[in-house]
This record gives structure tokens, sequence and C-alpha cells, in this order.
């Protein structure tokens, strides 16, 4: 699935997934996490990731 | 054009227009303290007809306190217009929550607070310039003017808040 094809399934601009990818977006709604869930048949857990500050 | 457009549009007109005004009269009293040390045997002279029998000496001394009380209100007023046009201005652009607003809503309180302060001074000339008892007006304590400093600093903190607030938003997808 392409990036656009994904923004289009789950209702948020090119450019928000593209922030979301690139790990520069400060927040994630719930509503978008749900989405991005339903969409690609995942976990929240599958997408986040928790890296400690060095 | 939508309502809020031309609210904004309108203040925009009227701001201007007492900048405008404000810079005139501030630029008469500048012009009449000046003058007041030219011409202060004319003044006194003035002064003795208004209040015949008064002291003209403490008198000139109360025309000059005035006149400089009406430069610091008239300078206070051209940073509150000043601010103020510069808020309408952003609101004017579409995007009036930003940081700088709040810093000027915080301008503006200060301006409206020196304008609220200056009553006592003028006060202050009635009571120690008794030649000028007819020509002061008195200690009008406006409850409206207060609150009005006081809801503006309110405000700026809240639109401090806000912003911070937006800003955050912004990033969230």
């Amino acid at each position: 699935m392409s990036l656009t094809q994904l923004a289009e399934a789950v209702d948020i601009t090119l450019a928000n997934l593209s922030i979301l990818k690139t790990g520069k977006a400060r927040a994630i709604r719930f509503s978008t996490l749900e989405a991005v869930c339903a969409v690609l048949e995942c976990q929240p857990g599958e997408l986040l990731s928790f890296e400690p500050d060095e | 054009m939508k309502h809020g457009d031309r609210l904004v549009g309108t203040s925009r007109v009227i701001v201007a227009a007492a900048r405008v005004a404000n810079r005139v009269f501030l630029g008469g009293v500048v012009l009449g303290f000046a003058l007041s040390l030219v011409f202060a045997g004319p003044l006194g002279t003035w002064v003795g007809q208004t209040e015949p029998g008064g002291d003209v000496v403490t008198g000139v001394m109360g025309v000059r306190l005035l006149l400089l009380v009406g430069v610091a209100m008239g300078v206070a007023t051209d940073r509150l217009l000043s601010a103020l046009r510069a808020v309408v201005e952003t609101a004017r652009s579409g995007d009036p929550f930003v940081a700088v607003n709040a810093r000027r809503l915080q301008t503006i309180g200060w301006c409206l607070l020196v304008q609220q302060l200056l009553d006592a001074p003028v006060w202050l000339a009635a009571r120690l310039f008794p030649a000028l008892k007819t020509e002061t007006p008195g200690l009008d304590v406006s409850a409206g003017g207060w609150l009005a400093v006081l809801m503006v600093f309110v405000l700026s903190r809240v639109f401090a808040a806000g912003t911070v607030m937006r800003d955050e938003l912004a990033g969230t997808v």
C-alpha cells in the first residue's frame, strides 16, 4: 500500500501522514491511531515504540 | 463581506483615525508646554484673569503640570493605539492567535493603567494649585476604567495560554 493510498484510507492528508512517518508529529489523536490500525489491521503497539533519551 | 471582516475593517479605520487625532493632540500639548515656558508672562496674566486674587505663580505651575500630564496621556495613548493597530492587522491577515499579540495586549493593559493613574496628578493639581480650581477636572474614579485594565491583563494571559495550546495542536495529527 502506498502512502497516498494509506492517507486516503485513513482520511488524513498526505502531508500529515508524512509528518507521522518521519516522527515529526508532536502528538497523535486516538481517532487517527484507530483509523491507521483499522486500515493496516494492526495494534497501536506495532506502530509506536519508546526510545529513552541518551 | 462577512460580519467579522467588516468589524475588523471598521476597527482598523477607527484606530487609524484615533492615532492621527491623538498625535495632533500630543503635538498640541507639547507645543503648549513649550509655549508655557517661552511665554510665562502672558500665561501668568491669563491665569490671573481666570482666578482673580489667586496665586499666579502656583497657577502657572499647575498649568504646566497639567500639560505634562497631557503629554504622558498622549504618549500612553499612542503606545496603546499602536499595539491595538498591530493586533487588528493580525486579525485582518487571518492569524491573530500569535504570541506577540499576548504581549501587545499586555502593553495595552499597562497603557490603560497609566491612563487610570494619571487621574491622580490631575486631582493633585486641583488640590495644590487652587488658582486652577475652575480649570481642572475633579478626581473621577472610573470603576469601568479599572475593570478594563484588569480585564485586558487577564485576557493577555488567556491569549498567551491559548497561543501555546494552538502551537501544541499544530503538531498534532
